[in-house]
């Protein structure tokens, strides 16, 4: 017997990981929800996709504690909040035996505070089993509202679960899904994924939601992230990390640590893209005149 | 009669007819395929001092011939920690 010699398939290892997660989290007594991947209900996912990663979402204030004890249990930081996307909602390891794990500590299109999200999802999860343990995961049309939002951060065309999750949904469960849409406080980013994102023209996070879901410019999306932030002080911390070097991303392209030099290096690259972007964009608005 | 159980914090999956045991959270995943599914099976569903009878039946093979690999087999399981006495 000696199942190092043996291939295990993705969805496998997949499984194993979201059970390896609960269980740390139990240890600890960490809450958690299992979302996306093979923790979606099979209603909204009759095709089973198991996905490529774990994702979960945190309950925010535990999230030191949770970091704390994947480090101790072999899962190595991938990427962090701050380089791991521009929403800085998720960070994600990298285990040798069960693959990539995202942890979110929000997520992106939800508007009410972090901690009240995950409240309102928690006070009405349950449990399924993966691989044989019990883990959590947001009720059925919590799911399809995440599925939803998620969706709206693709672009149009590869949309599947707004499909299944909405527009097939019945009368009384898009009636739950709007409920819940507006406990989260969510309607802009939903609409960018089901239609009719023009209805909130004027709400602050509209033209990052339009930028997201149908195409900008990186410097029209860093601009609509500015305006899309909730208070001055979010907005002067966003504009100041537009122009900081990614320095996870930069890691994994070299397949090592970046030195300080090729920090720096990186550093001038991206004014410089930036500043061709916008001559592009101010070039294509004199054609139009 | 001594009944066996997958241990407490042992995971357990069945993917196209093979077994997937691992301890959490580490690991590793054993993989278990042919004869080992049905040792498994028969050890996870009766009496200890029966699985490699009940083997045996399965298969159509001599249980004096299977009996002390099959007793090996389950003992490396629960020595693993992947089976405990109920």
């Amino acid at each position: 017997m000696n199942g190092s010699e043996v291939d295990v398939p993705l969805s496998v290892r997949l499984r194993f990981g979201h059970a390896a997660v609960q269980t740390l989290a139990n240890t600890i007594g960490v809450d958690l929800l299992h979302i996306k991947g093979v923790a979606v209900d099979p209603s909204l996912r009759p095709g089973g996709y198991a996905g490529s990663d774990v994702d979960v979402l945190v309950r925010p204030s535990q999230v030191v504690a949770l970091d704390r004890v994947l480090r101790r249990h072999g899962w190595r930081l991938y990427s962090t909040f701050e380089y791991g996307s521009p929403f800085e909602h998720a960070q994600t390891y990298l285990h040798d035996m069960w693959g990539y794990l995202d942890i979110h500590r929000f997520f992106p299109g939800i508007r009410v505070d972090p901690a009240s999200a995950f409240e309102r999802f928690w006070v009405d999860h349950h449990e399924v089993e993966i691989a044989g343990v019990g883990c959590s995961v947001p009720s059925v049309p919590a799911q399809a509202v995440l599925l939803v939002l998620n969706a709206a951060r693709s672009r149009a065309g590869s949309r599947p679960d707004v499909q299944l999750a909405w527009r097939e949904a019945t009368a009384e469960v898009r009636a739950e899904i709007e409920a819940l849409v507006a406990d989260l406080d969510a309607p802009v980013a939903f609409a960018a994924a089901t239609g009719g994102l023009d209805r909130y023209r004027g709400q602050r996070d509209y033209a990052l939601w339009r930028i997201i879901s149908q195409g900008g410019s990186r410097t029209s999306e860093w601009w609509a992230r500015v305006r899309a932030a909730p208070s001055l002080g979010a907005a002067l911390r966003v504009a100041a990390r537009a122009p900081l070097v990614n320095v996870d991303h930069l890691s994994h392209r070299l397949g090592r640590p970046p030195s300080r030099a090729e920090i720096l290096g990186e550093f001038f690259r991206r004014p410089a893209r930036a500043a061709r972007e916008a001559w592009q964009g101010l070039r294509r608005a004199g054609a139009n005149r | 009669m001594t009944r066996l159980r997958p241990a407490a914090g042992v995971g357990t999956l069945e993917s196209d007819g093979t077994v997937y045991v691992a301890p959490l959270p580490d690991g590793p995943i054993v993989v278990l395929e042919g004869i080992a599914v049905l040792i498994w099976g028969e050890a996870c569903g009766g009496d200890r001092d029966t699985i490699a009878d009940r083997v045996a039946e399965a298969t159509d093979a001599p249980p004096d011939e299977i009996r002390a690999h099959v007793d090996a087999f389950v003992a490396d399981l629960v020595a693993r920690g992947l089976l405990e006495v109920q």
